[in-house]
């Protein structure tokens, strides 16, 4: 049974220089969620990610983590998110089971619990037979998995997937979607960054669709689609692009599963 | 609270802990050891180079230290071989700065250094835990060098005055505390691999060729003997033969390669990818 809180974003803000990544991004994913994150490039996808890991800081906005402010107590809320971010982070002449090790013992599990983790994700994404290899000699997909198998191994209360299925075979990418989904069974709230529409309707999420580092529509993807009258990403993108901004946001628990679409915010 | 008791991953939240204890730290610390321990296994290479160049080094220069005499030794006078051991072990030694650096470049060119910072796990931690195997090595590097000058370089009975052993392993342990805090600092402080091989070379060369590691004291130039004893190595290489002061010189390079490694864990976060 879920104790934590899920995620909830208000109202970030974040900047490089003049260049502004993230103006006012709102996001809530309920425990048991799973909300695809979708938007052209320089949307603020990866930053929002950067942000609720803990990696940067924003500007201005609310982030919490679990149930814990990010802002306030981060050392606290950095244990309550996995992030697999876009480029695969792992220790090339290290196998893939002491990639797990480490970052399960820093994560806090260690003994049993550590070896049942490891093969349990190991299971679940099909990396049995390579989790003695040195990641240096695996394949792009089987790296992003372990990738992702790092992420997922401490169970964390949120987990940040950013095209976690890049490279991946079609077996490998069904294994990694049904992870996913236990992972959201169990509790999770998931925000999976994709370019594929086909894979956040395997997951059973909802959509948000960011641009210009807004959140600025969310809902089940056909309805979104259709009051977009568009039949692809690009067609959902240039839509909203053209939208005016959203108002601010204003707080409140979001619905598990939002059945209308709605203005973000 | 579910979450603050649980250490198994069988659901969200089961692992989550407010792992904020020493306890927690010294865990961590320790995984991190056994992590780089592991790296260290698979890449030996420069760890098993640098012995061998001081050794070389030793041979080459211990007929310069027949040439310059120690105009004040502390206590007894040393034999030349014992005098060239000493500078080039110190000097080989800082060289090892490089591979401690480049453990915090790599990670940064591999990502990982991102992924830990999602971790609880403070960058103290990571600096000092991964410092630990190099610790082992640095003192291993020092005795087989040092045991491996005493036997091509017999010539003189005086090699029996080495200083006591726990003296010496005490000045060995001081100064590869201080080489892994620069080293990590280093690391820390530089952005790409050649960026740290750079400044490590010239790091090291500025530090041995001051302290007197390279070439005696009493053949630098004039202009450099005013900086000598304000110099690490200088001060390795006196704790190292032994005699009056010993301790004092310990002291100094404990403190300084602590206060190294917090210096570098104040940068590491402020770092950005490789």
């Amino acid at each position: 049974m879920p104790f934590h809180e899920g995620l909830r974003v208000t109202g970030v803000r974040r900047s490089f220089g003049s260049v502004t990544a993230l103006a006012g991004f709102d996001l809530q994913v309920g425990p048991g969620e799973i909300v695809g994150l979708i938007g052209p490039n320089g949307a603020g996808k990866s930053t929002f990610d950067r942000v609720v890991a803990g990696i940067l800081r924003p500007d201005a906005g609310e982030v919490t983590v679990g149930g814990v402010d990010r802002l306030r107590d981060p050392r606290r809320a950095r244990g309550r998110c996995g992030l697999a971010a876009q480029d695969v982070a792992l220790y090339p002449t290290a196998t893939a089971r002491e990639n797990l090790t480490l970052f399960g013992r820093v994560a806090g599990l260690r003994g049993g619990a550590l070896r049942r983790g490891v093969e349990r994700v190991g299971t679940d994404l099909l990396l049995d037979a390579v989790l003695d290899r040195r990641v240096a000699v695996l394949s792009g997909g089987q790296q992003r998995r372990v990738h992702a198998a790092v992420a997922m191994l401490p169970a964390p209360p949120v987990l940040l997937l950013d095209e976690p299925t890049v490279g991946a075979d079609p077996a490998s990418r069904l294994a990694l979607l049904a992870a996913v989904r236990r992972r959201a069974d169990e509790g999770c709230a998931v925000v999976y960054t994709t370019h594929y529409l086909p894979e956040i309707a395997a997951l059973g999420a909802t959509l948000a669709v960011a641009v210009g580092g807004r959140v600025v529509a969310r809902g089940p993807v056909d309805e979104l689609l259709a009051a977009a009258r568009a039949t692809d990403l690009d067609g959902l993108f240039e839509h909203w692009a053209g939208e005016p901004p959203p108002e601010p946001a204003t707080a409140g628990v979001p619905a598990r599963h939002p059945q209308q679409v709605h203005r973000a915010g | 609270m579910p979450g603050d008791a649980v250490q198994d991953a069988t659901g969200p939240g089961d692992a989550v802990r407010d792992a904020a204890g020493p306890g927690d730290a010294v865990r961590r610390g320790w995984a991190f050891a056994r992590h780089r321990a592991v790296l260290l296994r698979r890449s030996p290479g420069p760890v098993l180079v640098y012995p061998v160049m001081a050794v070389a080094l030793t041979v080459f220069v211990e007929p310069l230290m027949h040439l310059v005499p120690e105009p004040h030794p502390p206590g007894p006078p040393h034999p030349p071989g014992l005098r060239a051991a000493a500078g080039m072990v110190v000097f080989c030694t800082l060289l090892m700065t490089g591979v401690v650096g480049s453990a915090l470049v790599d990670e940064r060119g591999w990502h990982t250094a991102e992924r830990l910072a999602t971790t609880p796990a403070r960058p103290l931690e990571r600096l000092v835990g991964g410092a630990l195997p190099l610790l082992g090595v640095l003192l291993c590097q020092q005795a087989a060098v040092l045991a491996t000058a005493a036997l091509l370089l017999p010539g003189s009975p005086a090699w029996a005055a080495w200083p006591a052993w726990p003296g010496l392993v005490g000045a060995g342990l001081a100064w590869s505390v201080c080489v892994l805090g620069l080293g990590s600092l280093l690391g820390a402080a530089t952005a790409r691999p050649g960026q740290l091989a750079a400044v490590k070379d010239l790091v090291a060369l500025t530090v041995a060729g001051t302290g007197g590691a390279i070439v005696p004291p009493a053949a630098l130039p004039t202009w450099v003997r005013p900086v000598t004893g304000w110099s690490p190595a200088s001060w390795a290489v006196r704790a190292c033969l032994g005699g009056p002061g010993t301790g004092g010189r310990e002291l100094l390079l404990v403190g300084t390669g602590a206060a190294a490694f917090v210096l570098a864990a104040a940068v590491l976060p402020r770092r950005g990818p490789a």
